[in-house]
């Protein structure tokens, strides 16, 4: 099956040939997009222009003095302008990711994964890129606070010691820790002593989006609270239920890589699986499934039941009484594939569904012989988990009175829990509150006290990844705002004393002179006691050496990594069956209302990142906001249109958002993404987007029913990119199914005719020596995660221009991912297609610069000089693929100074009036090959990665030397999948693709495509392509 | 009544005609030629907080210039050297001299010296010390005779056609590798065929395209 070109669509106005849209197809530049920002007269825009051009002339003669400031004692090992990799780890709920992160001269400035680490396998998230920026956010609390007044950590530690006596006679009966969940050692360990000075003391782990349902619903099945540990690549054929384990499940990182080799086809006999998704809302890991069933939240249990009853298994699940509102032979499908496939599936399940589905999948997994193949369960050691039953009952206990000392380390249930638990009126009717936390947050700004928290790259920790590795956070640099980890705090909360000052050999020696009174331990001795105790029990290890091996490596490889937990014998479900089923309202207007993990703010935390909030969402393109997600035909049964303002009531809560209509969404579904709408997020946070938060119960945290939708009558414009940058027409994205590819291995390159002319413009260059620079991006590979996206961003220091500019077209994300749909809108199938610079042989843009501001390389980079670029804009409009990007402003200008620490300080800051593209990480190169030089030997194949390469989790980008034919894109180049994008035009691009495949089921393969509305031509070709194959 | 205007003056405008060109060519030329960073850089000399001389140092002294700018052999920058470097021998040497008061408060009071840099280049030229030096690129050749500066003196335009220059046929500033730092070097009288030599055998190719220098 091969498409035509005009069945792909990028947004549903483009497709219906909507005049909204054709200013963005047609015109290069947005009207208007040359127009300074709002607020500027033409009068005083003449007076800046004025007071510019005088001072110009006088600035010019002023030479930049600039100072050179040199250790006065210089570290050892540390050379000037040779960055240093430190490995770390990032802790995220129960699991951790091992990163290693770049440091310039001491400041942390990118973060990369940790190749040895089984969470990251060298690859990161775009939450891990972008948590360098979270590092040096200026709007991080910065003091400690008590009753809002600026105090001292000293102050702080000498109220806990006047408090600590009457909670040490009782006991601990009045003490109460809300944490976030977390599986660490050492805080482990410290909980622990806490719990033994203050043995009647509750500690309770609470967030707002996490894992708790599957805990619940797999502590029922198999006896233990546990996570699923996927293996996709063992898998033939993988289902997702209501499951988006590709980008928000716990162990994402992992997963998609896991996923993606399960899918590579080298050569056209190779195999790949299959991959099934039932959802409500159009989740990424749905976008990638070769089969995907919109279905609305209250039916996917149903459709578990039915399918376990198909198998002949027992789910515990209760049918549904009512007529079945899914497709039959969908079902009957995926049954005879999940037979056909016993011990080769993998079936899991989200985080929002409820604890009996969870145990249903277990069941299924258990029955198809899946369990300890495909799926394994994680031994969840050293963790506080999830217990919004005790949070609440915590949160009860306050407001009796019961409750004098509360401590809330990194929780923020102000902004974030159910409304109907009033945790605000409970934090009120508390003697003394405790927040430790990265902002004065709306919890923050509450407490009795507050203290400013460390940020990870800044503290001493550790953390254990879900499959069991257990890392060192190592910290990076200085805490920059007097921040204070949560281990610090509690080892002063738990009386952890710093160790004597005898200290043995090899330990740090710069311990001030012994206090008089035992001071709290430091991060760095807790952390180190907790890895006396585990590297004494390692005996390879048991050297003091072992310390030193954990810290370089960043995690302790050995044998405690994962094992198995024991099962219990002969589970079944036993949990209840979800109260929410069957419990759909019956009137016409009352919709599900889905509570969504943002797959950018995820619950608020990253809500003041504005790398995140400028990150173009992978299926509805939407920036800086949170709009109200509806399907086309619901969308059409309630007269809404995109951007129109609805209320969304839910009881007598509400919240007003604009509609944001996305294909394949389930019918009767408004979805929603969380963590945003702060009031105490700091200036990117704030105002942005609308907090859903107040609609949420503890009961059914992720499914509102029945909620009212209703227009509002005005509109709000959302900063969107879906149809920038189009390529109107024209064979960009290459697909076929695995039995055609099979049948036609060549079907990419044959897409379109190539003319046998020659290009217009005499060559320079003749690229036979050297190295040769090419990349490859495997269609097939790519998730869409957006990994790459912010690892550029975070790279090549490229602005962020906020919500205005993007609606005016102006975002300057070097690389871009399209995301196509096609077919039927209800359930379509979407391609993502990432668009860096295609570094053209023979290029468009450079033809037509006035000023040779961007000329070519002889390693066959396509170069852009800003110093000489007069920002013409010509080669933007000459460039077919629409990948470069003009500085409209000096968006820099304004960055605040601490920000300014993460940039790269070898690539340029770019100033107001340049263009700027994709450089293949010159930078890189350059370094790579110098660094070669200096061992006076030639580059070896990977040794020089891109950015996007490296994050990229499914290891869908190659690149190296296309003249080494040993090399990984030089044999990916070869494949047969292998395209061009435009090559028509003769452009010579030194990117090419390999083309997508899907792996559609025999029986559904035909409905599929009849299904599908495609234009009768093409659709009718594509299916006797498949006829052949059979 | 006398003509206000003499005759003469009549031709006024046609001498501005005829003359503006020459005037606005003049005044091209001279912004383009004496405008040039080597009028305008070369020689420029600002005051250090510490009177370091380094005619004494490397002139008198014959101390290496790695001996204190230890990176350029293996990092893109060449360090100006921590305080603890002027101490290892100001602890015994000169204890008192009213000169090394700075660095002696550098050292006490832990605060790091603010030296003035001289060779500034702009910020979006990469210039890699490793390298050149590595390849046999003099120190002199950029630095000029630093061993006979009191005080250091851009002595080069370190523009971007004089960067050319050399990247386009660097064999008059080759020198073997052990010779880089020598201030006082003179070619043998084989250097071009050696340097020619060299270059052959260890592919040194300066690159002369853009990416090679701006990133």
């Amino acid at each position: 099956m091969s498409r035509a070109a005009q069945e792909y669509w990028r947004s549903r106005e483009q497709r219906d040939g909507d005049p909204s849209v054709r200013p963005f197809v047609e015109r290069e530049f947005q009207e208007g997009a040359s127009e300074l920002p709002e607020g500027v007269s033409r009068r005083s825009l003449i007076q800046l222009v004025g007071a510019s051009l005088s001072l110009a002339g006088l600035a010019a003669c002023r030479r930049p003095v600039e100072h050179i400031v040199p250790f006065v004692r210089a570290p050892e090992d540390m050379l000037p302008g040779i960055p240093r990799l430190f490995a770390t780890t990032m802790p995220s709920g129960l699991d951790a990711v091992g990163l290693l992160v770049t440091s310039h001269e001491g400041r942390p400035t990118k973060i990369e994964g940790n190749e040895v680490h089984p969470a990251s396998l060298g690859a990161t998230s775009a939450w891990a890129q972008a948590s360098i920026l979270d590092l040096y956010d200026p709007d991080r609390s910065q003091q400690v606070l008590h009753q809002g007044q600026r105090a001292s950590w000293q102050a702080f530690v000498d109220a806990w010691r006047a408090l600590e006596p009457e909670h040490l006679a009782d006991g601990g009966a009045r003490l109460a820790v809300i944490t976030r969940p977390f599986a660490s050692p050492t805080l482990a360990r410290l909980i622990a002593a806490l719990r033994a000075r203050f043995p009647q003391a509750r500690v309770v782990g609470y967030e707002p989006v996490g894992d708790e349902l599957i805990l619940r619903g797999l502590e029922a099945a198999t006896g233990a609270p546990t996570l699923p540990l996927l293996h996709p690549e063992r898998a033939r054929v993988v289902v997702a239920i209501d499951s988006d384990f590709l980008l928000t499940g716990t162990g994402s990182v992992a997963h998609a890589r896991r996923f993606a080799d399960g899918r590579r086809v080298a050569s056209s006999d190779g195999t790949m699986s299959r991959l099934w998704s039932i959802e409500a809302v159009h989740s990424l890991t749905g976008a990638n499934a070769d089969h995907r069933l919109p279905l609305r939240s209250d039916q996917i249990a149903p459709f578990v039941a039915a399918l376990g009853s198909r198998l002949g298994i027992g789910t515990g699940l209760a049918l549904d009484a009512g007529p079945a509102t899914f497709d039959s032979a969908w079902l009957e499908a995926l049954a005879a594939d999940l037979e056909a496939h016993r011990g080769a599936s993998l079936l899991t399940a989200g985080r929002r569904q409820a604890p009996a589905v969870h145990a249903a999948i277990h069941a299924l997994n258990q029955g198809l012989g899946n369990l300890g193949v495909t799926v394994e369960y994680a031994r969840l050691a050293d963790a506080v988990l999830p217990d919004t039953t005790a949070f609440a009952a915590t949160l009860e206990s306050m407001r009796a009175g019961e409750i004098s000392t509360l401590l809330l380390l990194g929780a923020n249930p102000l902004y974030d829990a159910p409304a109907e638990l009033d945790a605000a009126g409970a934090l009120a009717a508390v003697e003394t509150s405790i927040h430790l936390g990265l902002h004065t947050d709306e919890t923050g700004a509450a407490t009795t006290w507050h203290l400013p928290e460390a940020h990870f790259l800044e503290a001493w920790g550790d953390a254990r990844a879900i499959d069991g590795t257990v890392g060192v956070v190592q910290p990076l640099i200085a805490p920059l705002y007097e921040g204070r980890s949560a281990i610090e705090l509690l080892a002063v909360i738990a009386g952890e004393a710093a160790p004597p000052p005898t200290l043995p050999e090899g330990e740090t020696a710069d311990a001030a002179a012994p206090p008089p009174t035992p001071e709290p331990a430091s991060g760095y001795d807790a952390v180190r006691a907790t890895w006396r105790q585990i590297l004494g029990t390692t005996q390879s290890l048991a050297l003091d050496g072992g310390w030193e091996r954990v810290v370089h490596d960043g995690l302790l490889s050995s044998a405690t990594s994962w094992a198995g937990i024991p099962l219990a014998a002969g589970t079944g479900a036993t949990a209840a069956p979800p109260a929410s089923a069957g419990a759909r309202s019956a009137s016409d207007v009352a919709l599900d209302l889905v509570l969504v993990d943002s797959p950018r703010v995820f619950d608020g935390r990253y809500a003041n990142n504005a790398w995140l909030q400028e990150l173009p969402d992978a299926i509805t393109k939407v920036t800086w906001d949170n709009p109200a997600m509806l399907a086309p035909a619901t969308a059409a049964e309630l007269g809404l249109r995109n951007e129109d303002l609805v209320r969304i009531a839910a009881g007598d809560r509400q919240i007003e958002v604009p509609v944001w209509i996305v294909p394949g969404m389930a019918p009767g579904t408004v979805a929603v993404e969380l963590g945003y709408g702060r009031a105490f997020g700091g200036r990117v946070a704030d105002g942005v987007g609308a907090n859903v938060y107040p609609l949420r119960s503890a009961d059914a945290p992720y499914l509102v029913a029945g909620v009212r939708v209703e227009r509002s009558g005005s509109r709000r414009e959302i900063a969107q990119t879906q149809d920038h940058g189009s390529m109107e027409g024209r064979p960009i994205v290459r697909e076929a199914t695995l039995e055609a590819y099979r049948a036609h291995p060549e079907f990419a390159r044959k897409a379109v005719e190539v003319p046998h002319t020659r290009a217009l413009w005499k060559e320079e260059w003749s690229y036979e020596q050297g190295y040769q620079w090419g990349m490859t991006i495997d269609l097939n590979a790519c998730t869409g995660c957006n990994a790459c996206v912010i690892a550029c961003q975070a790279e090549n220091n490229v602005p962020v221009v906020g919500r205005d500019e993007v609606r005016r077209g102006r975002e300057m994300h070097w690389l871009r991912i399209d995301r196509y749909f096609a077919g039927d809108e209800a359930a379509p199938q979407t391609v993502f297609h990432p668009v860096p610079c295609m570094q053209c042989e023979n290029a468009p843009c450079e033809q037509v610069c006035p000023v040779t501001a961007t000329v070519h390389d002889a390693e066959g980079l396509n170069v852009m000089v800003y110093n000489r670029c007069i920002g013409t804009r010509y080669c933007l409009n000459n460039c077919p693929y629409k990948v470069r990007r003009f500085n409209y402003f000096n968006f820099t200008k304004h960055t605040p100074q601490v920000l300014r620490l993460q940039n790269n300080p070898d690539v340029t800051v770019r100033s107001r009036g340049v263009m700027e593209k994709c450089t293949y990480c010159t930078q890189r190169i350059n370094e790579r090959k110098i660094a070669a030089k200096l061992e006076e030997r030639t580059l070896r194949d990977g040794e020089v990665r891109t950015a996007c390469q490296q994050a990229c989790p499914s290891q869908a980008i190659q690149f190296g030397n296309i003249l080494d034919g040993a090399s990984a894109v030089a044999q990916a180049k070869a494949e047969p999948r292998n395209y061009t994008l435009l090559d028509e035009l003769l452009t010579k691009p030194r990117t090419s693709y390999l083309a997508k495949l899907r792996n559609p089921h025999q029986e559904l393969a035909e409905t599929h495509q009849v299904e599908g509305h495609a234009p009768a031509g093409s659709g009718q070709a594509t299916r006797d392509h498949g006829d052949d194959s059979a | 009544m006398a003509q206000i205007f003499p005759k003469w003056t009549l031709r006024i405008p046609l001498y501005a005609v005829l003359g503006a060109p020459l005037v606005a060519a003049a005044a091209a030329g001279g912004v383009w030629y004496w405008g040039s960073p080597e009028f305008t850089d070369v020689g420029y000399r600002p005051k250090q907080p510490v009177p370091y001389s380094h005619e004494l140092h490397v002139g008198t002294l014959k101390l290496d210039c790695l001996y204190c700018h230890a990176s350029v052999e293996s990092s893109a920058v060449a360090n100006v050297p921590p305080t603890q470097t002027c101490m290892s021998c100001h602890h015994v040497v000169r204890r008192d001299s009213p000169l090394l008061r700075a660095v002696r408060e550098s050292w006490e009071r832990g605060t790091p010296l603010r030296w003035v840099r001289v060779h500034n280049l702009p910020d979006y030229a990469y210039f890699q010390h490793a390298a050149h030096v590595r390849a046999g690129i003099g120190c002199v050749s950029c630095h000029g005779r630093i061993d006979q500066m009191v005080e250091v003196t851009q002595a080069e335009p370190l523009s971007m056609g004089w960067c050319l220059d050399c990247h386009r046929d660097p064999s008059g500033h080759l020198r073997p590798t052990e010779a880089v730092t020598e201030m006082e070097w003179f070619p043998p009288r084989d250097h071009d065929e050696w340097a020619a030599r060299t270059i052959d055998e260890r592919g040194i190719a300066p690159p002369e395209d853009c990416s090679g220098c701006h990133r």
